[in-house]
């Protein structure tokens, strides 16, 4: 246990590392002048002139050079000082907690969501492989995993915000606001975990343990509960770890279609804007984010199977 | 185990957010593409101007006139030198501290030594004197009143600045207060009870900011926001048939131009910028991008009156004379219908930027169009501020922009920024006219709207002559507004929402 | 998406079915290739060239898939953009491909040191999820198809190199590949012999699937307008472009969104269900 979290921490050291190096290279291969493009960011393009541009050299010092900044950021990093937005005047530290919280909010809907709709239809579908509701998931997930985030999400504002009326389109600040982001997320996420917990259930129901659980005599609901569950769990939770990756990068798209206040929106944002100290504040955290949760699926993998224990 | 999964996500759902769960829905929500990029006037003050948050020195009318506002009247001295402000008595703001004229001058001085509008006035000093503001000039200059009414120059309270002179916090005298504020994205107000003025009927407002012209859209069309700035052209049609909103617009003093740098050997002749406006078939561009009729056959669109002069002879398209133009310069077809001339082909590079989503759309409908008259255009859309500093280095060939002429309420502001015998950033490029440089100048000198009426018009019928710079479009703003909601109106210099004089239909 | 932690999902037996999902596969994607190949040839028009008078015309037999919001031919823009689409994913897959597999050979090889270091350099890459990886690149040359090809290849060969090295490590433990050796057969009989029969699956799986994912990337990253710009016709592009029409012209929006669902479905039944 102790040697797989000590991975973890070393991958957390890794992605300090590349997201560094990377912006390092930004900030040298960045075209055009930053000054500029900064004060662009600042005043919007009706107010971008030579003037503004050079009020902004000034105040942030930008003659310095790329290896000075590096040098620095690291050693702010050290102190958690991810320093100051060239945008917006505020500390990136802020900027980034306001927004995590928002992304894991979504985060957490969309997990919790793709578990109620993907595993229990995959199970179900498990327990009678080949029959019609297998053959109907099948047919469903490959479909949804065929479609771009922002093709479902779309779909979703059509149908139940602007057609049906029910639910806000975007926004946020409103529980019901959570609902289609959190939806969009979901239903990617559930189209692959309905289809781990399918070949998983299969396995397990195809298995003599099964078998004889209820040779003895237990009711279909029993022998699922007794056998079934825990056995299928592992890989559910071991196919979380990999989902995770998949909602990282979903809420880049799903947060700028739906006006989401999140980590994702703001990274795109803020590579648009070229605030390089914003850029590299958030790919911080979304990496060090995607370290933690798979820190937390492989302590829970270890929870769910006491047997990994000894491996 | 499902069971308390599905409790718990439940749960979750119905929990988050329960602290900005303002129930109520008399809650006006607003919705546009402009970030809140900050607390100070000088990077957000456009928005707390248009929520009713701050307020300026001076106000604009409809038709872009000066009118009384935090000052409620003003003098200036014989020489044109020095402006007295009268401050409007018991304002306070909304931490209940009164409108002082030391905390005017506080506020007038930070906004100046920050980018935005106040440092390119002649401004001497700027003085408290009893409850006057007294600001003197080196050289008389008309527009100050414009100047002053301008989203930077935001009156905010003594308290809202640090040490250094930054804004820590948004503290106005408008109808309305900010009650929540998470840059950038969202705001939200509520009336202030202590306003100077009328009481406005709407008790709350939310902004939120929306890149995204379909989510916008989407949103108007669902009924999650009550008034939804700026549509683009698609959403405009297709809202403008729903039952649940009214699409409003108004021509705007923004006009989409070609910025052309007339110190470029291929633009250095008046005939060269002659063919290609002429090349240009405004009208197509109208129809098909914008959707509303819009070719601008001058710089100025009609609703702003003072400066455009109905006597000029309109642009015009027509590519058999744009051709002959070109060949009357020595410029021949060759195998690709490319022009040529001693060995070097018209090929131009033109600069644009995404942020309005429409100019790249125009930039390529362009490309096609000078094509038919055989200039080769590479676009290169990029950011907006490569436009000043491609300006600055000199490589700019041409630029697609759309020029706000009403970044004060009176277009002489941007006039004298862009159209400087030395040439401006975002307007001429190696260009200068010693009529133009004349007639410019002294309007910046007289108040009197009569007697600079024929200034204007010749300062128009020469941009129009020589093109400095080439008119394509003129905007209009459009707006989705909910059939909830009664007496909104559009203003013309996009101050402005209107949020103090709305009200809920009963 | 741009997962490269599932060799243990792909490495985990199940009895072989019949591959009826793969043929499936490989006759959509086969059809969807001739379709982006072929069109420029038999129908010969310029993706960028406009008419303002066409503007959202619906299909016709004059225009068989109709026009856009500038009156360009959606089916030239169409097989241009599945070109580029394609194109990338291709080239960032073999680019991936080739030396993750053959790192991965090395690295079970010669064990020790080398092993070592391919395998920090493996983890340097798995720590920051890839479309963030790629974001980034973007950001650095901003505006060219370059970016992405890189970014994906960084981001997809991690995968050949685990897989390849899992699997290698294995076999040159056993008899058979100890008895070549034994008998002195160089490195290469072995690769060809031994080796890559076993692997070569597993790699067609793997580059299907990462084609998919980097297709489905280079959309999601048209739609957040990060990558080629306009009028470079690209599939997400596209569907950004076209979704305000969406009621004008469903048509318009429908058809790279169709493309984007045909292409990533092929590979997926192509990469077939393990690859999930």
């Amino acid at each position: 246990m102790t040697r797989v979290l000590g991975y973890r921490l070393f991958q957390a050291l890794l992605v300090a590392l590349t997201v560094g190096v990377l912006t390092f290279i930004m900030i040298r291969a960045l075209p055009g002048d930053m000054a500029y493009r900064i004060a662009a960011g600042r005043y919007g393009y009706d107010m971008v002139n030579t003037d503004a541009a050079n009020a902004v050299r000034t105040e942030l010092g930008l003659d310095q050079g790329g290896t000075t900044a590096l040098g620095q950021w690291f050693s702010d990093l050290v102190r958690f000082d991810l320093g100051v937005s060239v945008v917006s005047g505020e500390a990136v530290i802020d900027e980034v907690r306001h927004q995590l919280g928002h992304t894991v909010e979504l985060a957490l809907a969309a997990v919790l969501l793709s578990l109620l709709i993907g595993p229990p239809l995959g199970i179900l579908a498990g327990l009678r492989p080949g029959g019609v509701i297998d053959r109907g998931l099948l047919l469903v997930s490959s479909t949804l995993r065929a479609l771009p985030h922002f093709v479902v999400g779309l779909l979703l504002i059509i149908v139940l915000a602007t057609g049906m009326g029910v639910l806000p389109a975007a926004g946020h600040g409103e529980p019901q606001n959570l609902i289609l982001p959190a939806l969009t997320l979901a239903l990617g996420l559930a189209a692959v975990s309905s289809r781990v917990a399918r070949d998983a259930m299969a396995g397990v129901a195809g298995s003599p343990y099964y078998a004889f659980g209820r040779t003895k005599g237990l009711s279909d609901a029993q022998v699922l509960r007794r056998h079934g569950l825990r056995n299928v769990s592992v890989p559910i939770v071991t196919y979380l770890g990999v989902q995770f990756i998949y909602l990282i990068e979903g809420v880049v798209v799903v947060e700028t279609l739906f006006a989401w206040p999140g980590i994702g929106h703001a990274l795109v944002h803020a590579i648009f804007a070229r605030d390089v100290p914003v850029i590299q504040g958030t790919a911080l955290v979304m990496g060090l984010m995607f370290v933690l949760l798979n820190a937390l699926v492989d302590l829970a993998c270890y929870l769910i199977d006491p047997r990994r224990q000894a491996a | 185990m499902l069971h308390t999964l599905s409790v718990l996500a439940l749960g979750l759902m119905l929990g988050i957010g329960h602290a900005h769960a303002a129930a109520g829905d008399d809650i006006l929500d607003i919705v546009a593409p402009f970030e809140i990029s900050g607390t100070d006037p000088s990077t957000a003050g456009d928005l707390f101007l248009k929520m009713g948050v701050a307020e300026t020195l001076v106000g604009a009318d409809e038709a872009g006139k000066p009118v009384a506002a935090l000052a409620s009247s003003w003098e200036l001295s014989d020489d044109g030198t020095v402006w007295r402000f009268k401050l409007r008595p018991n304002v306070t703001f909304h931490d209940g501290s009164p409108l002082t004229a030391q905390a005017v001058v506080a506020a007038l001085t930070a906004a100046k030594g920050k980018p935005g509008i106040l440092n390119k006035a002649p401004i001497e000093g700027i003085s408290p004197d009893g409850n006057d503001v007294v600001i003197r000039l080196s050289e008389p200059f008309a527009p100050l009143l414009a100047f002053l009414a301008q989203n930077t120059t935001a009156i905010l309270a003594p308290a809202a600045y640090d040490d250094k002179g930054r804004v820590t916090q948004v503290i106005g005298t408008g109808p309305y207060r900010i009650s929540l504020l998470q840059a950038p994205q969202k705001m939200t107000v509520e009336r202030f009870d202590g306003y100077w003025g009328e009481k406005p009927s709407i008790r709350a407002a939310s902004y939120l900011a929306v890149g995204r012209g379909e989510t916008r859209a989407l949103m108007a069309e669902s009924g999650d926001a009550d008034f939804v700035f700026n549509l683009d052209p698609a959403s405009r049609t297709r809202l403008s048939r729903s039952p649940k909103v009214n699409v409003l617009s108004v021509s705007i003093p923004r006009s989409v131009l070609l910025k052309i740098n007339a110190g470029d050997p291929l633009l250095k002749d008046t005939r060269a910028r002659q063919a290609l406006s002429l090349a240009v078939d405004r009208e197509g561009i109208a129809a098909a991008i914008l959707r509303y009729p819009a070719a601008a056959n001058q710089l100025f669109p009609p609703s702003v009156a003072s400066w455009h002069n109905a006597n000029v002879q309109p642009l015009a398209y027509d590519s058999a004379k744009a051709k002959a133009l070109l060949a009357e310069l020595g410029w021949k077809p060759e195998a690709d219908g490319i022009l040529a001339k001693d060995g070097q082909r018209f090929t131009l590079t033109l600069t644009t930027y995404p942020d309005r989503p429409e100019l790249p759309l125009v930039a390529a409908v362009l490309q096609e169009q000078l094509k038919e008259v055989g200039v080769a255009i590479t676009i290169n859309s990029t950011n907006s501020s490569e436009i000043p500093a491609t300006h600055q280095d000199g490589t700019l060939q041409m630029g697609l922009v759309a020029r706000n002429f009403a970044l004060v309420p009176d277009p002489i502001g941007t006039m004298l920024q862009d159209y400087p015998p030395q040439g401006g950033d975002w307007g001429s490029m190696n260009w200068s006219n010693a009529e133009f440089d004349q007639a410019i100048k002294h309007l910046s000198k007289v108040s009197d709207a009569a007697q600079g009426q024929p200034l204007r018009e010749k300062a128009v019928s020469i941009l129009q002559a020589e093109l400095p710079v080439i008119p394509i479009a003129w905007y209009q703003q459009t707006a989705a507004v909910s059939k909830k909601l009664e007496n909104v109106r559009l203003d013309p210099f996009e101050r402005d929402f209107g949020l103090a004089s709305m009200r809920w239909a009963q | 998406m741009m997962t490269a932690t599932m060799s243990s999902a792909i490495t985990a037996s199940e009895p072989k079915r019949l591959p009826v999902g793969r043929i499936v596969g490989f006759t959509v994607l086969a059809l969807v290739v001739l379709f982006a190949f072929l069109t420029p040839l038999v129908w010969p028009v310029d993706p960028t060239k406009q008419s303002l008078r066409n503007v959202l015309a619906a299909p016709s037999w004059s225009e068989p898939l109709g026009y856009d919001h500038l009156g360009r031919s959606m089916l030239a823009r169409l097989a241009a953009a599945l070109r580029l689409s394609l194109g990338l994913a291709f080239l960032s897959v073999l680019t991936a491909a080739v030396p993750g597999a053959l790192l991965g050979i090395l690295a079970a090889w010669k064990g020790g040191i080398v092993d070592r270091a391919l395998s920090v350099l493996g983890d340097v890459f798995l720590a920051l999820p890839g479309l963030l990886l790629v974001l980034m690149l973007t950001a650095i040359a901003p505006d060219s198809p370059w970016a992405l090809y890189v970014g994906i290849s960084l981001v997809l060969w991690i995968e050949y190199f685990r897989l390849t090295r899992a699997t290698t490590r294995t076999l040159i433990t056993s008899p058979a590949v100890q008895a070549s050796r034994l008998l002195g057969f160089g490195p290469a009989y072995i690769i060809r012999r031994h080796l890559w029969p076993e692997i070569a699956p597993m790699i067609l799986t793997v580059a299907a699937f990462g084609a998919a994912t980097a297709i489905m990337a280079i959309a999601a990253l048209g739609f957040v307008s990060v990558g080629v710009r306009p009028p470079t016709p690209e599939l997400g592009l596209m569907m950004t472009e076209l979704l305000p029409y969406y009621e004008e012209a469903p048509h318009a929006l429908l058809q790279p969104i169709i493309a984007v669902f045909l292409l990533v479905l092929s590979l997926n039944l192509i990469a077939g269900r393990k690859a999930q």
